[in-house]
């Protein structure tokens, strides 16, 4: 289901910084958005053809430390940046 | 849980990735001819760059993820094919600010401008209550057209964001200038600066700049000014900015201490955060050091001048060196308050970039008689 797989909106911009930090910047309402670098690396896989869970297999293989609620934390990041408008989901036809 | 950080981290590392944004003179033509505009060194015009080189460039700003554009000139209002640049700007994810005169706007281009939703400010030139003042150096009848094109803005709800340069002829009509911004046509706020030794300045100094005593009075009636309407009334340059900043390092002095940070040529960050572009389409650091060609759009790659032009690096780097090494600054009871403030000034008026500006200097100032608003240091 396309619901399942989580998209960034096309409109919004990743500037990534000196740090592995990084900025979401909406320029149709010109808020910015930090992102720790666990939060760039999921926004990156957000393509529409990630599952919540192939973007959780990403986290673990190239992040060190990871809890055990990683699915949950990434679950609620994603929301939260589905509520802000940076990403969705596609329509179904 | 962390991510492995990337190897390879040296000093010039810590520096965005790719400029925030790009100042762009988009025209050399202009339907005024100020005899202050920094931008005019003749009233000879050259053709300006054609729109499909623009687009171009905004593609690339794009890949760099630059967020903003501020499009400036000459008068951006006079390309007829403003609405497919600002349309280019947007197809490339990124915002935008007009620097104007204001004459040139009309319902149609301002409609255009409220429906991208991108617009973050218009900014028009006012410098007198009356058209007498205002016209003096900007030409018969711009008085009246920039205020019509301030009102045309505000019909439209595009945020108009007002500039006053001061000079000789209207130093003595500031308040009523602010009357008319903040309570006549009622703007949030307008920020001030003042005619600088650049462009057409350098042939009619005489005329426009402010002398001692005009410096003084500008700054007593700006901070006045800021007494009564608060933060409505700002610059970062020029006489409220000299002003509030020498009060800072009067104080400093009488405290016998320094300020954090100051004592070294720090007094411009721009070239941290952003990039200009000539009309030619020559990138350089600031629209106002454009004689330091760093390369030119749609040949050189933007991100690689932007982390590795020797040049650029220069600049950034005169940010460490201390102003106790020009003999400008020697014996001088400010110096561990100071910035060295603009390196364009500095180039405009000696020719040297890494100098400290003589024309904001405060020892300078007072020897010649100047004097620091004395009421509010009490």
């Amino acid at each position: 289901m396309a619901e399942d797989k989580p998209l960034i909106n096309p409109s919004v911009i990743l500037r990534e910084e000196f740090d592995d930090w990084a900025v979401l910047f909406d320029p149709d309402t010109a808020e910015g958005y930090a992102l720790n670098p666990v939060g760039v690396l999921i926004w990156k896989q957000l393509d529409g053809s990630r599952t919540v869970d192939d973007v959780v297999a990403v986290v673990k293989e190239n992040c060190e430390d990871v809890p055990a609620e990683v699915k949950d934390h990434c679950r609620e990041f994603i929301a939260d940046l589905v509520k802000q408008g940076l990403a969705g989901y596609e329509v179904a036809k | 849980m962390t991510q492995p950080a990337a190897g390879g981290r040296n000093e010039r590392s810590r520096i965005m990735r790719t400029p925030k944004s790009v100042d762009i003179d988009i025209t050399d033509r202009c339907n005024l001819r100020c005899r202050y505009c920094y931008f005019f060194t003749s009233s000879a015009d050259v053709k300006d760059l054609p729109l499909a080189e623009w687009l171009t460039f905004f593609e690339e700003l794009n890949r760099c993820a630059v967020t903003a554009v501020t499009l400036a000139g000459g008068e951006p209002f006079i390309r007829e094919d403003l609405k497919e640049i600002l349309a280019g700007i947007v197809r490339n994810r990124m915002r935008f600010s007009l620097l104007s005169n204001g004459t040139l706007i009309k319902d149609d281009i301002a409609g255009t401008i409220a429906s991208t939703g991108r617009c973050d400010h218009v900014q028009v030139s006012i410098d007198g209550s009356i058209p007498i003042t205002h016209d003096s150096f900007r030409g018969k009848g711009s008085f009246y057209q920039a205020v019509e094109g301030i009102r045309c803005l505000q019909r439209h709800k595009i945020p108009v964001a007002v500039r006053v340069t001061i000079h000789r002829q209207n130093v003595h009509d500031l308040e009523n200038i602010a009357k008319l911004l903040l309570e006549d046509i009622g703007l949030p706020a307008f920020t001030t600066n003042s005619a600088g030794y650049m462009g057409l300045c350098q042939k009619n100094t005489e005329q426009v700049q402010l002398n001692t005593e005009d410096r003084h009075l500008a700054m007593t009636t700006l901070l006045k000014l800021v007494k009564k309407y608060g933060g409505r009334v700002s610059a970062s340059a020029g006489p409220l900015a000299e002003a509030q900043g020498w009060l800072e390092m009067e104080r400093a002095r009488r405290e016998g201490g320094s300020l954090p940070g100051r004592g070294k040529l720090v007094g411009c960050g721009c070239t941290f955060s952003k990039l200009a572009v000539r009309t030619d389409g020559v990138i350089v650091p600031c629209n106002m050091l454009s004689h330091i060609e760093l390369g030119c759009i749609n040949r050189d790659s933007l991100a690689e001048i932007w982390q590795n032009h020797p040049a650029l690096w220069k600049i950034r780097e005169r940010r460490s060196i201390p102003l106790s090494q020009f003999d400008f600054c020697k014996g001088c009871a400010y110096i561990n308050s100071c910035t060295g403030n603009c390196p364009a000034l500095a180039y405009a008026l000696l020719g040297q970039v890494d100098h400290p500006s003589p024309d904001a200097c405060l020892r300078k100032y007072l020897e010649e008689g100047g004097k620091l608003p004395e009421e509010v240091l009490g």
